[in-house]
């Protein structure tokens, strides 16, 4: 009888784990119903708005959609408490600033949402150089 | 007034602020109050249910103080968590939703206690289908409360 309580724990522990590992965007809750995991956007431009906050932090800049016009993007960010680990302040992206972001789509129609972002400089460098997480994906994994 | 509500200092340190001991540990004691409310509810309405018969009913009231203080934590954490975004939170029909849960849960509550305080000392009548009925209602009720609660975060 222990022997099927220890195969059934071990092998729901080991289920958790590749749950995990291919579930690498979860934060405090899945983004999966928000955003396309399947999906890749890039996009380049003008940062408008820094909102540093908990649960979630926003950043809102200035960029072509898929026709090329210009629009405002929506990126979901960890909260403020880990992005501070990361070494983020409220005045790490600050309006003007040109930033390149990739990151899963927002799944709703005709928004321009993004989570789970990788987010540089314009020529790739890292927003926070030395930063507690070498690359800066966001919401830090 | 919801506005006003999310631009005091106090939430306004809860959202904004990068430490620890801000929003993390308000939502982890949140997290742990309710472990505790619905913990022990759950234990009362499953020994009423007929689990682990030699536990004397009587002999749990003392947790419906345990569930008072846990309520009390999670009134003055969730309140916390409220005003960080009392414009946005105030909008999703979802969290009335999950208030309704907590005001019927927290009434069927007081029932079982009211009812073991007047019963229990005799003990006979616990065993009756009244308190098996209650006990399921609980069961269900705060599920709804936590499942509506994690929704919270999706609608």
């Amino acid at each position: 009888m222990n022997a099927h309580r220890w195969t059934l724990s071990v092998g729901l522990v080991l289920a958790s784990a590749v749950l995990m590992k291919t579930a690498p965007a979860l934060a405090h809750h899945s983004s999966a119903p928000f955003y396309d995991a399947t999906k890749k956007v890039e996009v380049q431009g003008s940062v408008t708005r820094f909102l540093f906050k908990n649960p979630h932090s926003f950043l809102y800049f200035t960029g072509p959609d898929e026709k090329g016009q210009n629009v405002e993007w929506q990126i979901e960010l960890g909260p403020a408490a880990s992005l501070t680990r990361t070494g983020w302040t409220p005045q790490t992206l600050t309006a003007g600033m040109i930033i390149k972001a990739s990151g899963q789509p927002s799944r709703a129609e005709g928004s321009h949402g993004m989570c789970c972002a990788k987010i540089t400089r314009a020529d790739g460098s890292p927003i926070v150089a030395g930063g507690r997480v070498t690359e800066e994906q966001q919401p830090p994994k | 007034m919801m506005a006003w509500l999310e631009a005091t200092a106090l939430a306004t340190w809860t959202r904004e602020s990068p430490s620890i001991w801000a929003y993390p540990t308000i939502l982890t004691l949140h997290t742990v109050g309710l472990g505790i409310v619905v913990g022990a509810n759950a234990v009362i309405d499953f020994r009423l249910l007929g689990f682990a018969p030699r536990i004397s009913v009587p002999s749990l009231s003392p947790l419906f103080r345990l569930i008072l203080w846990a309520f009390v934590l999670n009134a003055a954490t969730g309140l916390l968590l409220f005003m960080s975004e009392a414009t946005t939170k105030s909008k999703q029909p979802i969290f009335y939703i999950k208030l309704t849960f907590i005001a019927l849960a927290l009434w069927n509550t007081d029932l079982v206690r009211r009812g073991m305080l007047k019963d229990g000392p005799i003990g006979a009548p616990l065993n009756s289908s009244r308190y098996r009925r209650l006990a399921i209602v609980s069961l269900v009720l705060w599920s709804a409360a936590i499942t509506a609660g994690r929704l919270m975060a999706y609608l």
